[in-house]
């Protein structure tokens, strides 16, 4: 019987183009933009945007300049040096967001290629505090760029501030050093390390299988895809109430299979939509962005269907629990932004403070994006991913079990509450009520 | 439909009983002591005004309201007790209770599996069904695309197709225009020669009148007339045409002593009297003439065969209205 309600959910899916594009495309939209977002923001290339004023216009600044420009993180856009006006300039494009950052190299300070600490500083950046996390990008780019593309101008500062603070070179050492000094240039020049630059102290070691732009890619999927799990289920669950009001519900109730079916029929129905509506959005991640479905399809189906079965559950226990549509949709929207919030499936929840963090480990969103991370970052088998796993599993099992019970309670309760068409206890009290009051 | 038709009333024993119902809802009594039996083959109509207790003495017989005391038998068993014995009720709701976006067809196959019939007899069922009311050059029609009378055929055809011996309907004609309302009394008719029980609720006295072998008539909680059409007008009125006077202004008590004597029974705050009167226009004359002497200003006075309406009038000092 549940088969029945099952397939009018799907015929009527099916029906409405409104619905399929808000079920299937909208998700993987989402995803893409999220997506783009994820991988351009945090992967290789920062691409932070520069306005670059240089009022010094030397050999040594435009040997720093031209190191940045080389930066694959860096769009750095020069401003034409015409005195103080420019400064302003440069100030302007950085408040009105058309730079994220600027940099000034004016000219009344102390020389690059000097030691500092005796005028004012040869480099400023020039920050906007609502973008205060781009001063310490540039100020790495900068350091970056001077030791690695200007090595000898780093050296020769340190060798002039060490005569002037404690020795004096002879003529040979002086000659000695400024053979050094060039040929540190000449292999910078030439790309070569010169074994300066801090970035040869570094070696790097990702504890992820895949690569960070994948990690991101499979973060934002699992996000994206249970979010609008969510929010699909609720819309497919709230049609109990629309059943309520169309009398449905009324016709099934007094058949042999009762409230049951609905409620069955629907859960399945929940179920498989869920399931199609995550495959579409992995299978975009899969040929769109190179994520590894085809390797992890067994665990990727298992978790796809617990968080489904999750969704669907909680979505049921909503709508029993409801009196009307528009008291569902009311309550399901406002829970279902905060869970998602809250749980990640909006902004990574690394970004978040200690205690929302915490908070997250209470949201089903939480638990789906920690199997699918598992998964596709950790390379987790499926016991290893059994704690997310379990909670989904065991809170679709409640809310099943209590979407059922509800169902019951107030069609059959002891009291007589029942939730059809026409209740006719609030009917009758209502309209006896109100022929006592007109005699 | 395979039913085998009984005579209303007959010795068959009713496929429906309600014995001395008691719900209490809130301090109310919605239902006080309703005893009601149902037989296989007749339609009988329940009337009443709105909050008299039809709805939820529809949802006590479905099995869906529990009562206080008393008790309900579907087939010999309490379909509240026994899930199995509402497989031979059938209910068809007051709204259009079908899916707008499936079929005729599609919707019938959807009810019918709901409602348990197997798959190898469902399509049987649902092409029975649509011959029954009449859809079968728009089978494959969406709902939405349907008229209202025959959107209101389908609502209740899809209740039939376990082919229950009971079927409960809930103003099944409401909002149709005359000529959708008749398809639907054929329709009805059909059924109760197949031996199908019915119980009606309308608001539609004409309906009753051409439909209903027997009326009960509820009022608190209780049913206050129960029997054919035809007895009930001859109970109230016996063989003489119904008087109904509106009057200008609520009678004093001297009034109201002339009226009562006149076996007149008020409605509406007093304003309203109706009861039985020859069907000599001397005597309405004459009649008429006492009223103005006592000093009864009237607006409006009407003569005419006796029907349900003036039995439900007297009965309930409430008129029904289509």
């Amino acid at each position: 019987m549940s088969i029945a309600i099952f397939r009018a959910m799907l015929l009527g899916l099916l029906r409405d183009r409104g619905a399929l594009l808000m079920s299937f495309v909208l998700p993987a939209v989402f995803f893409v933009i999220m997506a783009e977002i994820f991988t351009a923001t945090t992967g290789d290339s920062l691409n932070l945007n520069v306005a670059v004023l240089d009022e010094v216009r030397d050999e040594t600044s435009a040997r720093l300049l031209s190191a940045l420009d080389d930066s694959a993180n860096l769009r750095v856009t020069r401003l034409d040096n015409a005195g103080d006006a420019d400064r302003e300039m440069l100030r302007k494009m950085v408040r009105n967001g058309v730079a994220d950052v600027g940099l000034l190299l004016p000219a009344d300070a102390d020389p690059l290629d000097s030691p500092g600490g005796f005028g004012p500083e040869p480099i400023v950046i020039v920050s906007d505090p609502a973008k205060a996390v781009a001063v310490p990008m540039l100020t790495g780019q900068i350091r970056q760029a001077y030791f690695g593309g200007l090595p000898d101008v780093a050296m020769g500062s340190v060798v002039e501030e060490l005569e002037n603070q404690f020795l004096s070179l002879t003529e040979e050492q002086r000659a000695e050093v400024d053979d050094g000094l060039t040929e540190m240039r000449a292999d910078a020049e030439a790309g070569r390390s010169t074994g300066w630059s801090f970035e040869d102290m570094l070696a790097y070691d990702e504890v992820a299988g895949d690569g960070g732009e994948l990690n991101l890619v499979a973060y934002s999927a699992g996000a994206v895809a249970f979010m609008f799990l969510l929010f699909a289920s609720v819309h497919g669950a709230v049609s109990l109430l629309e059943e309520q009001e169309s009398g449905v519900l009324d016709r099934v109730l007094a058949g042999p299979g009762g409230i049951a079916v609905l409620v069955n029929g629907k859960f399945l129905y929940l179920v498989l939509q869920g399931v199609l509506q995550v495959g579409v959005i992995f299978v975009v991640a899969w040929l769109g962005y190179g994520l590894d479905l085809p390797s992890h399809v067994l665990p990727w189906f298992v978790v796809t269907v617990v968080a489904s079965c999750t969704a669907a559950g909680l979505a049921m226990l909503l709508a029993t629990a409801c009196r009307t549509r528009r008291q569902a949709q009311t309550i399901a929207n406002t829970a279902i932004l905060v869970v998602s919030a809250l749980g990640g499936s909006m902004v990574p929840r690394i970004f978040m403070p200690e205690a929302l963090q915490k908070v997250g480990w209470l949201t089903p969103n939480t638990w789906a994006l920690e199997a699918y991370s598992g998964i596709f970052w950790r390379q987790d088998s499926l016991i290893e991913i059994a704690a997310p796993v379990g909670a989904m599993f065991g809170t679709a099992l409640l809310a099943w079990l209590a979407a059922n019970w509800i169902a019951q309670v107030r069609v059959h309760g002891s009291r007589g509450q029942v939730t059809a068409a026409h209740p006719p206890e609030k009917v009758i009290q209502k309209e006896i009520r109100a022929r006592s009051a007109a005699n | 439909m395979s039913h085998s038709p009984t005579a209303a009333g007959g010795p068959n024993p009713p496929l429906l009983q309600i014995s001395q119902a008691v719900k209490m809802l809130g301090g109310w009594r919605a239902l006080d002591g309703v005893d009601l039996d149902l037989y296989p083959g007749e339609i009988l109509v329940l009337l009443g005004p709105n909050g008299a207790g039809k709805s939820t003495l529809l949802a006590t017989a479905c099995g869906r309201i529990a009562l206080d005391s008393g008790e309900v038998r579907l087939a010999g068993q309490d379909p509240r007790r026994h899930a199995e014995v509402r497989s031979r009720l059938g209910f068809v709701p007051q709204h259009l209770a079908v899916y707008p976006y499936l079929s005729v067809r599609e919707n019938l196959e959807v009810f019918g599996r709901m409602m348990g019939v197997s798959r190898a007899t469902l399509h049987e069922r649902v092409d029975e069904a649509i011959r029954w009311a009449g859809l079968a050059d728009r089978s494959d029609a969406h709902c939405e695309t349907l008229s209202g009378g025959m959107r209101r055929r389908l609502n209740i055809v899809a209740s039939l197709l376990h082919h229950p011996d009971v079927v409960l309907l809930d103003e099944p004609t409401v909002g149709v225009d005359m000529s959708a309302r008749e398809r639907v009394h054929e329709l009805l008719r059909r059924l109760r020669a197949n031996g199908l029980a019915m119980l009606l609720t309308t608001h539609d006295l004409s309906q009753a009148e051409a439909l209903a072998d027997r009326v009960a008539v509820m009022l608190d909680g209780r049913i206050c007339l129960q029997g054919s059409p035809s007895e009930l007008i001859h109970r109230e009125f016996d063989t003489r045409q119904e008087l109904k006077i509106v009057l200008r202004d609520v009678p004093d008590d001297s009034g109201v002593s002339l009226l009562q004597e006149l076996e007149l029974k008020p409605a509406h705050g007093s304003i309203t009297w109706s009861g039985p009167v020859s069907s000599d226009l001397a005597h309405v004359g004459e009649l008429t003439s006492r009223l103005q002497q006592a000093g009864l200003r009237t607006a409006e006075v009407r003569v005419r065969e006796a029907c349900l309406e003036g039995v439900l009038l007297r009965a309930t000092g409430e008129e029904l209205r289509l």
